[in-house]
């Protein structure tokens, strides 16, 4: 960098950093704050993450050492064309005051179908500042570009699904935030993380790290993570400001619901194929673990480049696996299930594209997956709502967020264990409409593994207090 | 490029070794590679799926062979492809159309009864005919759209088998380099190369001299100085096709495995990878080429070397056309100024500013000069071509102003 003219300590945002120029290395002791910053030879300045510029700034003046210069691209003021917000519910109005009590940065708790979005569109509309939303998915990207038009009348830039539309307001996905982030760091007031799990993973955390934007709001149902990362988002978003237990939200806001576990049994040729499957990488693990203990199922994936056995091993559990997914006797179940439920909408989750486009095929009923396209969406989820398509099928899209017209029943037919699937499938069926229970039906494969991952997922405090059944 | 589900890299004694085809032991790949060349050939109008699962099939006896390995050449090719888009949507209206039309009718049942007499069978059949089409016809479209079922259009290919294999090993190379944090590169050569496609991908400097024309460069991003971050993995893998299109150079680089462990990759021109890019030019231009065959390798105690010297500042890089040593010693610095639009000689001049003391002598054309204007010391004026006699005797004024 070439030396400044009259050697201001000047505060510049460079690629998703804090550069502090004009203090040179051996007067570390006048830096504000000196833990946040560190030496970068290379360009003869300090850096530090771009998440503390509101720390920074904070700093009283007396704390510098003389006089500096703050070159960091302030965000510009929003004015929203036309607020059109619904009253916000109790628990919605506890959370927006606790948030703003916190100085405009945490996590706000809720259950799905609490409300979430109502009450981040209200600290948009307080805080009247520049803001991103960060979303999941880009299904999800779009639903609050049409939040906030319907609701703050403002037509939000969309960075994402290749689109790259940059306004003082813009929604985005994780992904594209931290790809982007470098560049657009430095220019929001409010950022927004929807389904914050999403933000700890160790590259979209960077989203936050690189972001200056003073006000953070974090909106989960569910924050924990399995890696336990979830406690970094103390320090990405703020702490948790408002919780609420799913408890309470059940019965209140949310239908009461049962849960129904439909066990099938695999074909004959499926099961015979299945057990020899399950044998073979039975055999194999034990001969390796013989030899090695220790021997995990990442060493067999490492070697099965190399060793022909290891590979078919490999394959014997993908096809185990998708034999499960794709037992041919959970088409029977579910025609037995839309027999028994017709006239009511179903929302049906496959565990892959595959089988969710063999649903569809079997029955000429639409689909949504990643790849369905924004206009064919809108298409399937008016006509779903409007009564005119009785079923939807979906794989992972939906499991969270995504905004579905209230359904009764719900049917799962695939997927994996996590807790937070779990609650996020459910919350897509509990959204309340009059006082009927509604009905998730999962149909697992009897003698399979399959069965293990229902009762995991029925475990989890997502499903206390519902009632349970076989059929 | 491949994406991070295609790469393959064995971790052994905290080293990382990408997966690398070779001449010997990887023989048979040769026809493999040919055959998968003309699968995609001959594949004109086949689904995506249809071509990945032939590629596979090519590779289903091969002792050695890992999955990630045939779906990495299945991308390779992909890239080198073009399939058939659906822009105006039809499937996605075949859907709606199909959808709508059997709601009415749901559920179809396998079997009529006296509650539910739609059959799937009928339904469909009836469905057909409504559209216009066989059954099955629409069923092969129904779901045309999706990556998976998309048609081959066209193949644009590669050169031959051996290409292929060659593209493959230097993508695994690079895939593995998008877990780098930082790269670090010791080189006693064509370092304006390196250094400007390093800028090129946007990643920041450190350049240490370790010995006469040797330097090592350190390579990142702005972030690495705060967390090892993976941010720039693309940019140094973006870079790796220049640096491999050179000579004389070692390469370190820390990824990160896949267990939050680290690794280091040893790379070097020893090597033997082959770059898409050309290796680059011995010269800039004529007139450097000309001056250099005119002035020989040594002159009265002078030896010639070209771009063997870097100076950093910061930054700012500047590696002049050619440095002059003496036998006594004393070195200087020769660039030769080529172009002359005024931005051009403007941003030179700064850069030179930038390197006082550094003994630099400039070569400068005569059209550049402004009406009138005085060379000032160190700056030779030449017209089409630079002459020795002038540059010596610069050399030599220099030297006598250095001896004490």
């Amino acid at each position: 960098m070439p030396p400044d003219a009259d050697n201001a300590v000047r505060l510049r945002f460079d690629r998703g950093t804090l550069l502090l120029q004009g203090v040179p290395r051996n007067r570390a002791r006048a830096l504000p704050a000196p833990e946040l910053w560190e030496w970068d030879g290379r360009v003869r300045a300090w850096r530090a993450d771009a998440m503390h510029y509101a720390a920074i700034r904070q700093i009283p003046d007396e704390r510098w050492v003389g006089a500096w210069r703050d070159e960091v691209p302030g965000p510009p003021p929003v004015h929203w064309p036309k607020v059109d917000l619904p009253p916000l519910r109790p628990e919605q109005d506890e959370a927006l005051t606790a948030w703003r009590a916190a100085g405009r940065r945490g996590q706000v708790i809720m259950p799905t179908g609490t409300g979430k979005t109502e009450v981040a569109l209200a600290a948009m509309a307080e805080t009247g500042a520049a803001t991103l939303v960060v979303a999941p998915i880009r299904d999800l990207m779009y639903q609050w570009h049409r939040r906030i038009l319907s609701r703050l009348g403002y037509d939000a830039g969309i960075v994402g699904d290749n689109l790259y539309n940059l306004q003082p307001v813009t929604v985005t996905t994780y992904d594209s935030a931290y790809i982007h982030m470098d560049r657009i760091g430095a220019r929001f007031g409010l950022i927004v993380f929807d389904e914050e799990h999403h933000l700890p993973g160790p590259c979209r955390r960077e989203a936050a790290l690189m972001c200056t934007a003073p006000g953070r709001l974090g909106l989960s149902a569910t924050p924990e993570r399995s890696d336990g990362r979830h406690a970094d988002l103390d320090h990405l978003v703020g702490p948790v400001v408002y919780a609420m237990p799913l408890a309470r939200a059940r019965g209140r806001t949310l239908a009461d619901y049962d849960v129904v576990r439909v066990p099938v049994a695999l074909t004959q040729t499926e099961q015979t194929t299945y057990d020899a499957c399950s044998r073979q990488v039975r055999h194999y693990m034990a001969a390796q673990r013989r030899e090695r203990p220790g021997y995990a199922w990442r060493d067999l994936c490492s070697e099965s480049g190399a060793d022909p056995a290891a590979r078919r091993a490999q394959k014997a559990y993908y096809l185990k696996k998708s034999i499960e997914d794709r037992a041919a006797e959970k088409l029977r179940v579910l025609e037995d299930l839309f027999r028994l439920h017709v006239g009511q909408r179903i929302i049906v989750f496959a565990g892959s594209n595959v089988m969710a486009m063999e649903v569809s095929r079997r029955f000429l009923v639409p689909t949504i997956l990643s790849h369905t396209r924004k206009r064919e969406r809108s298409a399937v989820l008016d006509g779903f709502s409007e009564g005119r398509l009785p079923v939807i099928v979906a794989n992972r899209v939906l499991d969270e967020g995504v905004d579905v017209p209230a359904a009764k029943v719900a049917v799962v037919i695939g997927g994996q264990a996590s807790t937070r699937q779990a609650k996020q499938r459910l919350g897509r069926i509990l959204r309340r409409t009059g006082n009927m229970r509604a009905t998730l039906y999962e149909v697992v494969c009897e003698a399979t593994r399959e069965v293990e991952r229902s009762r995991a997922r029925r475990r989890s405090d997502a499903y206390e207090r519902t009632r349970h059944r076989r059929v | 490029m491949l994406t991070s589900e295609h790469v393959i890299v064995e971790y052994k004694d905290g080293r990382a070794r990408p997966d690398r085809l070779q001449r010997k032991r990887h023989a048979h790949y040769a026809a493999c590679a040919e055959q998968m060349l003309a699968i995609y050939r001959t594949g004109i109008g086949r689904q995506r799926r249809a071509l990945h699962r032939d590629v596979e099939t090519l590779f289903a006896k091969e002792p050695d062979c890992p999955l990630r390995r045939t779906r990495a050449f299945a991308k390779l090719l992909d890239d080198a492809s073009t399939y058939q888009t659906d822009p105006k949507g039809e499937a996605s209206r075949l859907r709606l159309r199909v959808f709508e039309a059997a709601a009415p009718l749901h559920p179809l049942v396998r079997r009529k009864d006296r509650l539910f007499e739609h059959a799937e069978a009928e339904t469909k059949a009836a469905i057909a005919a409504d559209v216009g089409l066989e059954w099955d016809e629409i069923d092969a479209r129904l779901y045309a759209d999706v990556m998976a079922f998309q048609q081959l259009e066209s193949f644009e290919g590669y050169p031959d088998g051996v290409a292929l294999l060659s593209r493959y090993n230097v993508a695994q190379l690079q895939a593995c380099l998008y877990a780098a944090e930082r790269v670090t590169v010791r080189a006693t050569q064509d370092f304006k190369t390196i250094l400007r496609y390093a800028k090129l991908a946007r990643l920041l400097h450190e350049v240490r001299r370790v010995g006469p024309s040797e330097y090592v460069i350190e390579f990142s991003g702005p972030a690495s100085v705060l967390r090892g971050t993976r941010r720039y993995g693309v940019a140094f893998a973006r870079f790796l096709p220049a640096l491999l299109a050179c000579k004389g150079w070692r390469m370190t680089a820390v990824v990160r495995t896949r267990w939050r462990a680290r690794a280091v990759l040893d790379l070097s021109d020893q090597d033997r990878y082959t770059s898409a890019l050309p290796p680059p030019e011995e010269f800039d231009s004529g007139v450097e080429e000309r001056f250099a065959r005119k002035f020989g390798q040594q002159r009265e105690g002078w030896r010639l070397e070209r771009e063997s010297e870097v100076l950093a500042d910061g930054q700012t890089i500047f590696v002049p056309d050619f440095v002059f040593r003496h036998d006594d010693g004393t070195t200087v610095l020769f660039e030769i100024v080529g172009f002359w639009t005024p931005e051009y000689l403007a941003k030179k001049r700064e850069t030179l500013r930038r390197f006082p003391g550094q003994g630099i002598l400039v070569a400068v054309p005569e059209r550049s000069l402004r009406e009138g204007a005085e060379p000032g010391a160190g700056v030779i004026v030449y017209k089409t071509a630079i002459k020795v006699e002038p540059v010596l005797s610069a050399l030599e004024a220099v030297r006598g102003s250095r001896s004490p």
